[in-house]
């Protein structure tokens, strides 16, 4: 099970973590990883500066709305080469 | 003394096309537990109705709370009112409800449509005397006060309401008690069911009030005590006294910020949980400690509550909002502005990092204003405010 946790501090609701987590409950639904990916979220994570703070298996990364569907593909799907 | 308060709430529409209203509302707080409402009516509408019934509800309240006798506030009000050009009378009806230590209340009612009384849920018909003062015909009751009595004080543009639009007759007491009598018991505000009442005058005269309508209602209720904690303290070292100061208080315990939730789950050695539930576009989903009521993110959602509470004492139209909704704002909302009636705040001033970007509409100083603006509101709302900062 791959962990994905995503901020839901101040700082990143306001640079649109809400969009990222729709982005991203969306993209697992459409590639059937339900089973696999378990998204969660968290408060502060004390990098606000970076905001969207994300954490896939505890690997802090940076992303936005816009750079949701990258991200997904690089870091999500990109583990699970035989699809579903 | 008792442990009981008054929650004390009041709304009008003005007569179609009126910019003023002549009815007037005044609350005067005399000394610990005691205070004078007083709704006045003022002849016509307008301006100097407006004048007339201003007039006379702040003559009688301010000699009311001094402490002087009813008789001598009705000369003095038969001796100060301006007289009427096109009538040549100077007339103001007026219902006065004095609340004397939050145990016994004396219900003074001249011309007015008779004040309600719904106790246990069902319309209460107290008796009343009559007295002649002054020449004018006045009713007065004396009441011993229970949890939960609500009295509805109306001018006549409440019962007159529809007249020739939806009814024949207006609405009439007994329908007004009718529609009052189930929402009375619900939990709603003061100030909320005197919204939904002259929300529903404002219906019957078909949006075109053909007279000013005022409803004000006071709910007698238990003191609850209630604890909000906003940010982490400025010294991390503080953190464990300001939990433990924080969480052995009585009444119920709400958590705003991020940060400070960590803080409160690690002292209380629970697991914080956050949730990716939206129910809001704006704001950010709640959390959950075992053992603390409430958890949410802290400055957008206070800011969320402050919205509320801003419009909450002017003319109340997003009751329907924080009423209902599930979110963190409109769930703290509930339980400040209906369930509270003495909030402590524990406000942490550290300064988060993060915030001090000059991009985010967040900084420490919106933060602190927050504070001070929403205890402010809640002190206008008749609530006991306690703020502690750390």
């Amino acid at each position: 099970m791959l962990n994905v946790t995503i901020c839901i501090g101040s700082s990143c609701h306001l640079k649109g973590s809400r969009d990222v987590v729709e982005k991203m409950q969306k993209f697992i639904a459409d590639y059937g990883l339900k089973d696999r990916v378990e998204l969660s979220g968290a408060f502060c994570m004390g990098h606000c500066q970076e905001g969207v703070c994300v954490t896939v298996d505890g690997a802090l990364h940076s992303v936005a709305p816009e750079t949701t569907e990258d991200f997904f593909r690089r870091e999500v799907l990109s583990r699970f080469p035989n699809g579903r | 003394m008792s442990n009981f308060c008054a929650d004390i709430g009041y709304l009008s529409v003005n007569h179609y096309g009126e910019e003023l209203c002549g009815d007037h509302v005044d609350v005067v707080p005399g000394d610990e537990s005691s205070t004078v409402v007083v709704l006045a009516d003022g002849l016509g509408s307008g301006v100097k109705a407006s004048i007339l019934s201003t007039l006379t509800s702040k003559i009688i309240s301010t000699m009311l709370a001094a402490g002087l006798s009813l008789e001598d506030c009705v000369s003095t009000i038969a001796a100060t009112l301006p007289v009427d050009a096109q009538r040549g009378v100077a007339y103001s009806t007026f219902t006065i409800l004095h609340i004397r230590n939050n145990v016994t209340a004396d219900l003074i009612q001249y011309d007015n449509p008779l004040a309600i009384l719904i106790r246990d849920g069902v319309n209460c018909d107290y008796p009343r005397t009559e007295a002649r003062v002054e020449g004018k015909k006045i009713y007065r009751s004396s009441l011993r006060l229970q949890e939960n009595d609500t009295f509805i004080l109306m001018s006549d543009g409440c019962p007159h309401a529809g007249i020739g639009v939806a009814y024949n007759f207006g609405w009439r007491r007994e329908e007004i008690i009718d529609f009052m009598e189930p929402l009375a018991t619900v939990g709603y505000t003061a100030k909320t069911l005197a919204t939904l009442l002259v929300n529903e005058c404002f219906q019957l005269y078909g949006g075109q009030p053909g007279d000013d309508a005022t409803a004000c209602v006071v709910k007698i209720r238990k003191r609850t005590p209630m604890n909000m904690l906003f940010g982490p303290p400025a010294n991390r070292d503080d953190g464990p006294r300001m939990m433990s100061l924080f969480f052995s208080k009585e009444g119920k315990h709400i958590i705003c910020g991020g940060t400070t939730a960590s803080i409160a789950a690690k002292y209380l050695g629970k697991r914080l949980d956050t949730t990716l539930n939206y129910v809001s576009r704006d704001v950010p989903p709640i959390s959950k400690i075992e053992g603390v009521d409430l958890v949410t993110e802290g400055v957008i959602t206070v800011n969320k509550v402050l919205e509320y509470a801003k419009d909450y004492l002017a003319d109340n139209t997003s009751y329907e909002k924080w009423n209902f909704q599930a979110d963190a704002a409109s769930q703290i909302a509930r339980l400040l502005f209906e369930e509270a009636t003495d909030i402590n705040f524990y406000v942490g001033r550290a300064i988060n990092p993060a915030h001090q970007d000059p991009k985010l509409p967040i900084n420490f100083s919106i933060k602190m204003n927050l504070v001070k603006e929403l205890s402010a509101c809640l002190e206008q709302m008749g609530k006991r405010i306690k703020v502690s900062y750390f």
